[in-house]
């Protein structure tokens, strides 16, 4: 406990959808090197949420983020900040694997070479290799590189995803229900790679599966209508929730 | 007396409608019995039966009956053999006029008494018509009820009978299309007989005046050397490539623009109002290109020291761009929006810009459908006809200066078939040579853009 270090903190965040909120006052703190799993039912603004940490409802016209957002003490909930550089320092992994409709070398090497990570094509070559192990996908495509990268199946589609992320180096990922899309082999794959990833990684998860949370996750947060009714270690949340709400969801008694 | 009978058609047809109706929903009442299909649908069949054989036979009756009162009329003539083919057509022709009091200048006597046979045959093809459509609507609005009566499947009836009207209709549109290449292989191939094709695809001097007037003094046409369409071929190519100079570039970014830039209110007035460039009628941007931008040009290239023609493919290729921007644009934005948003958010949440991500990620993805619309762009650039016609001029020269006068196919067609023609003479049947070349040329780019299109969206369904 003494040497957790908090990466992201919310103070009072409030989300506007036009004139409907979708978020009250969210103030937690995420520490690094842990997996934190956000749960809670359809619609209670989980995914709102990890959207703000990459300013991604940018995106959004009609959505107005209010209140602050701290990533390692430096505020990033401000107008005159370049958004891209954050999304440079926090990845996103999506709900439906979306792979861009190019080859899997150039899937990977797409960030690497907007941001001018390589220097010459070894080292490009050295980060689609390296961002492709650590995604626990290079032995099933290192053969074929140069295939599109839509052509894998949904969970290698996934994790190709998970390296794309990887490839900028990146000290936090997000992921948006990175398992929904896929069945039960492939989401194992993947948990297990979280596992792995939050030695460097500071991750955020989505997810509808209370035992993918219990699996993966060190901290969990209930989100309801919008509130985190709590947001505690993992193993207090699954073991002896504070609020009836919570326990009443894990159980499966609502939502 | 034709729209008589279709009046009487459609009245007799919806009184069967509401006849079967109710004559069914009471039977149902009384009897209880239960009918296979809605009492709406044995309205629906009985109005059919009642309806569409007769309207089918009015159909070929009007068609044919003409002919078969010109075949008895004619029988007569056919005997002498010094009377032909055009000369029978000439002596029907002046019957009919005779009889319908419209023969200007001294009736021959000979042919009275056939125009009022033909006034007598008239009348009793008329009658028999009558005769014949309504005994059909009576037999079969007979036939019909008794089959209402025997409880048949009166719905799935009707859906047939629907599939038929859908089919009647898109025949029509096919059947039409043949025709009117036909009628230009048949108008062409007399040219052809008369030119080699050889010469009209490769030949480089295009003076089809020159053979009209040796045709007039000579009695026989000197066709060599004055049919060559090659700088037709040139003048349309030109136009339409300064004309995708401006359409590409201005619609593609404009479109670019409304799809990934513009906020949704700034698209909601800005997307028709580019639009609106489409609804202009050529002739206006015709003028628009002859009075405004010729002149303009032509002041530009003096205050230079260029010499620029009035009339130049310079400015009516520029019109023509700006008249296809909006095909352009408009299709740019659809193929755009087609692209899944995923695919964006991906980029974005690797750091790219806005720029980054539409160039790399949604250009690439869209290409296909872009370069679909820009072809189809292109058909649009080469059939255009007035803009051409008041702004690039007649002269067809080999040229590739864009300051001089040009020509093009569609111009060409225009200048050959304007005013009275005689339709046996090459000059005249060049049109149809250069309007067959012209079809291939859009159908072979509209092929190749459809195609590309299709590929496009399999890859996102």
């Amino acid at each position: 406990m003494i040497n957790e270090k908090i990466k992201i903190s919310t103070k009072n965040l409030n989300v506007f959808y036009g004139s409907k909120q979708a978020l009250f006052d969210i103030s937690i703190n995420l520490v690094q090197n842990k997996v934190t799993a956000l749960i809670g039912p359809s619609g209670c603004g989980k995914s709102t949420f990890i959207r703000c940490l990459n300013r991604m409802n940018d995106v959004i016209d009609i959505c107005k983020v209010e209140g602050s957002i701290k990533i390692d003490g430096d505020e990033i909930n401000k107008k005159d900040l370049d958004v891209n550089l954050i999304r440079e320092k926090v990845g996103m992994v999506f709900q439906k694997p979306n792979p861009f409709p190019k080859s899997i070398y150039d899937n990977i090497a797409y960030g690497p070479r907007i941001h001018g990570l390589a220097e010459n094509r070894e080292d490009l070559d050295n980060i689609v290799e390296h961002s492709l192990k650590k995604a626990a996908l290079w032995d099933e495509v290192k053969d074929r590189l140069t295939q599109p990268g839509t052509g894998l199946s949904g969970g290698q589609q996934q994790r190709l995803c998970i390296a794309r992320t990887i490839s900028i180096n990146p000290d936090v990922i997000l992921m948006d229900e990175p398992c929904s899309a896929l069945d039960p082999i492939a989401t194992a794959k993947i948990e297990e790679l979280i596992d792995e990833l939050k030695e460097i990684y500071t991750i955020v998860i989505v997810t509808h599966s209370m035992s993918q949370a219990a699996r993966v996750s060190q901290d969990t947060g209930f989100f309801h209508l919008g509130k985190i009714l709590e947001f505690n270690s993992t193993e207090k949340i699954f073991k002896n929730p504070d609020n009836k709400l919570t326990q009443d969801y894990i159980t499966g008694r609502f939502g | 007396m034709n729209l008589t009978i279709i009046t009487l058609i459609i009245v007799f047809s919806l009184s069967c409608f509401f006849f079967g109706k109710t004559r069914v929903s009471n039977k149902i009442k009384i009897s209880g019995k239960k009918f296979n299909s809605l009492p709406v649908y044995y309205g629906y069949y009985l109005a059919a039966w009642c309806g569409l054989p007769a309207l089918i036979i009015l159909f070929f009756w009007s068609f044919s009956d003409l002919y078969f009162i010109k075949f008895l009329i004619l029988s007569d003539f056919k005997a002498d053999p010094t009377i032909d083919k055009n000369k029978l057509n000439l002596i029907f022709t002046e019957i009919v006029s005779i009889a319908e009091k419209k023969f200007s200048g001294q009736i021959p006597k000979n042919l009275v008494p056939y125009a009022e046979r033909f006034l007598n045959l008239n009348k009793i093809f008329e009658l028999s018509k009558l005769a014949v459509i309504s005994s059909t609507i009576v037999f079969s609005i007979f036939f019909s009820y008794k089959q209402i009566l025997k409880n048949i499947k009166a719905r799935e009836s009707v859906e047939k009978v629907i599939r038929f009207i859908m089919f009647f209709c898109a025949a029509i549109a096919v059947l039409t299309t043949l025709g009117i290449v036909l009628s230009l292989l048949f108008e062409s191939i007399k040219f052809f007989t008369v030119v080699p094709i050889f010469d009209f695809i490769t030949g480089t001097n295009w003076a089809p005046g020159r053979a009209f007037i040796r045709d007039a003094s000579t009695e026989i046409a000197d066709v060599e050397n004055v049919f060559g369409a090659v700088p037709l071929f040139w003048g349309t190519f030109f136009i339409a490539a300064i004309a995708m100079c401006v359409a590409v570039p201005v619609g593609l970014f404009s479109g670019i623009y409304m799809a990934e830039y513009a906020r949704s209110k700034v698209r909601k007035i800005v997307k028709p109002l580019i639009e609106v460039l489409a609804g202009i009628p050529t002739v206006v941007y015709g003028f628009f290109a002859a009075l405004t931008v010729g002149p303009f040009f032509r002041a530009l290239g003096e205050t230079i020291g260029l010499d620029v023609s009035s009339e130049s493919a310079l400015a009516a290729g520029i019109v023509m761009g700006v008249m296809i921007i909006p095909y352009v644009s408009s299709l740019t934005d659809d193929v755009i929006n087609a692209v899944p948003l995923a695919l964006r958010e991906a980029s974005y949440s690797m750091g790219a810009t806005k720029s980054e991500t539409i160039k790399k990620v949604v250009l690439p993805a869209a290409l296909p459908g872009i370069v679909g619309a820009i072809l189809l762009a292109v058909s649009r650039a080469v059939g255009e006809t007035m803009i051409v016609v008041m702004a690039a001029g007649l002269g067809a020269r080999l040229t590739i200066n864009p300051l001089e006068a040009s020509t093009t196919i569609t111009t060409q067609i225009v200048t050959i078939l304007v005013g009275d023609q005689s339709f046996n003479n090459p000059k005249t049947q060049a049109a149809f040579a250069l309007g067959i070349t012209l079809f291939f040329f859009t159908l072979i780019i509209n092929i190749i853009a459809l195609q590309t299109v299709k590929k496009f969206k399999e890859q996102y369904d």
